[in-house]
């Protein structure tokens, strides 16, 4: 009994998207891509690595040389805040409440990058018995991007598994690896909103040792509102 | 208009001799017509009760006593209870439709609507749906027909069985033609009837055998009248409860060509009307192509489609991906650079490391040349103490 195709089996192979010579293609197109943005990821990475040695390097000689003549260096305000959410949903006024939703700070430790100017930090004021923010630092943003960093694809959280996630989504803002992210975090640059809001709200654990009392602010030996540098000790606990 | 077993021409066999076509004629319009089981079992099913016959219950019965209830007192239900003394009757409860010989509940009238009004155009299209599939052998199978032994079907016959008159011949035919085994197996399930339609005069059941359509009766009524399960009828007026009995499709039916022909006139197709239903046109199909899978699958259609989507992760499934601080090759995948960082960090830890050591050896070597001067100096005060500088002294002095 000879088995034949039918005409429509073999017009649909023929049609086929999936058919082995196309998924050929594509798959090697991608992989060239993959490549490209590797190679790319790597020599940002050491741009960026000599760019924050600089940094450091050109505060500490500006302090010096000011120090020499006698005279103070104001270092320029900082840029940057990394706000953790640390009460809970209950009993929160609606104007608070409504700050927090816009900072999408909806859940309790709960922590999203801000940058700050006049506007944002009139809205930290509202929220200070809700929140702690501070400064972090590179090494406290890359293990929050690193460790904890979830992208916003399609509606839906996804953990960031690798560059060529990030090139889809912020190629354009010529953001292709996690160290670009990392450096436009940082840096606050021209696309900060765009890298922020790929970035899922960064979902923190309970603090390793507790929190002292978050009714008091941080100032009066509580845990609420500006902590500054400090903010970097409190992630390295709840990353 | 179905596309599939479209039989434009049909043969017309001889009623003796051999079976073979001594003619062809082409299938009327009505056997395309769409076949709809749902409108026929709905005409079948209120055409049936059409020749029913009005029956109820007597009027006056169950309330001819004259009955009253006791009332409350005296230990009994409050059902009325027939009057008087003397026979067993009395005191018996009655008029109720749990009393016994009481009136039953909402005795049966014999004004019930015993009839029903359908639609003149449904009924044309459940008659029309019924022929169409009387055309389809599967169909006719499954009604019960054993239509394997037949030439074709639909089955046309030459004129010249209407004008059979004697039930030998009728039957004679037949066999020649291969329809006496629908016959046979009517005979051989003639059963006396379940239920007390026996002793009603409805003593027999039988099987519904194949149903002859002829033109004109020249004798060919008589001829099929006594073979049993065989019915007759005219072309003109077509039953469907004959065509469709129980409501099931696919009867088998042997026309004769006239008979045949003239289904063209009498119902009609979808251009032209009915010569004897005025206004009437076949039914027109909801789909003219009915070969869903085909469609879909031809070129028009998918060319036009857009690629498949790739199948979506389950429903909460999380991608697990290791921690890459403590994972290696999932940090290097993130950051390709991370290896020749550590690298350069470790190289510049050596580095500062040595020179540490360095400077740490040197300050440590000048300490240590310190100390062993000093320890010399001390020495040295401690090789002149007191007592020997007095004895130097004295050796001076001598």
């Amino acid at each position: 009994m000879s088995k034949q195709v039918p005409e429509t089996i073999k017009k649909q192979v023929k049609r086929s998207f999936n058919s082995k010579e196309v998924k050929k293609e594509k798959n090697e197109k991608r992989m060239k891509l993959l490549k490209e943005i590797q190679t790319k990821a790597f020599k940002r990475a050491e741009k960026y690595e000599k760019e924050y040695l600089e940094q450091e390097q050109k505060l500490v000689e500006l302090k010096q040389k000011a120090l020499k003549e006698g005279s103070f260096y104001r270092e320029p305000e900082p840029k940057l805040a990394f706000i953790i959410r640390i009460r809970g949903i209950v009993g929160v006024p609606p104007k608070p409440r409504k700050i927090l939703q816009l900072l999408r700070l909806r859940r309790i430790y709960s922590g999203v990058f801000i940058r700050l100017n006049k506007s944002s930090l009139r809205m930290l004021h509202f929220i200070d018995p809700y929140v702690t923010w501070g400064y972090p630092d590179v090494e406290t943003v890359r293990a929050l991007i690193y460790k904890r960093g979830h992208a916003r694809v399609n509606h839906q959280r996804k953990i960031i598994d690798s560059n060529e996630m990030i090139y889809d989504k912020l190629q354009k803002y010529d953001i292709v690896c996690m160290e670009d992210l990392v450096h436009e975090i940082f840096t606050v640059g021209k696309n900060f909103k765009h890298a922020n809001s790929f970035l899922w709200a960064f979902k923190l654990k309970p603090p390793v040792g507790g929190f002292s009392t978050v009714k008091k602010s941080f100032v009066n030996k509580g845990e609420h509102g500006n902590r500054e540098q400090y903010i970097n000790t409190l992630v390295k606990k709840m990353i | 208009m179905t596309t599939q077993q479209l039989r434009p021409i049909v043969s017309v066999f001889p009623i003796k001799g051999k079976v073979k076509t001594i003619k062809q004629v082409p299938l009327p319009s009505v056997f395309s017509a769409p076949i709809r089981p749902d409108v026929v079992r709905f005409v079948h099913t209120n055409m049936a009760k059409n020749n029913r016959q009005a029956h109820a219950v007597s009027t006056t019965a169950g309330e001819q006593t004259s009955a009253t209830s006791w009332g409350t007192g005296r230990a009994v239900a409050r059902i009325p209870r027939v009057k008087g003394s003397g026979t067993g009757r009395s005191g018996q409860a009655a008029f109720g439709n749990m009393c016994r010989g009481g009136r039953m509940y909402a005795p049966k009238k014999v004004w019930r609507k015993w009839h029903r009004k359908i639609n003149t155009n449904q009924k044309r299209y459940a008659v029309c749906s019924a022929i169409a599939a009387t055309a389809v052998t599967p169909l006719v199978m499954s009604r019960g027909h054993r239509v394997n032994k037949l030439p074709e079907l639909p089955l046309v016959v030459s004129d010249q069985l209407q004008s059979l008159t004697k039930t030998r011949q009728a039957v004679k035919f037949l066999k020649f033609i291969g329809a006496y085994r629908d016959v046979e197996k009517v005979i051989r399930t003639k059963k006396t009837r379940v239920g007390q339609g026996k002793y009603r005069n409805r003593r027999h059941v039988l099987r519904k055998g194949p149903m002859v359509v002829y033109a004109r009766n020249l004798g060919i009524k008589k001829a099929f009248r006594n073979i049993p399960g065989v019915e007759t009828a005219s072309v003109y007026t077509l039953n469907l409860l004959k065509l469709a009995p129980g409501s099931q499709m696919g009867r088998f039916i042997i026309w004769t060509e006239s008979a045949f022909k003239l289904l063209e006139d009498i119902y009609g197709s979808w251009e032209k009307p009915s010569k004897f239903k005025s206004g009437f046109y076949l039914p027109r199909p909801v789909m003219v192509n009915t070969d869903v899978e085909r469609i879909i699958k031809s070129d028009q259609v998918q060319t036009v489609l857009r690629n498949r989507r790739p199948r979506s992760r389950k429903y909460g499934k999380k991608i697990q991906r290791a921690d890459p601080y403590e994972d290696m090759s999932v940090m290097v995948k993130l950051n390709p650079y991370y290896k020749t960082k550590l690298q350069k960090q470790k190289e510049l830890d050596e580095k500062n490391k040595k020179e540490r050591k360095e400077i740490v050896d040197k300050s440590r070597k000048e300490y240590e040349d310190w100390l062993y001067f000093s320890e010399e100096e001390e020495e040295e005060e401690e090789e002149g103490s007191d007592e020997d500088r007095e004895i130097e002294v004295l050796s001076d002095e001598n």
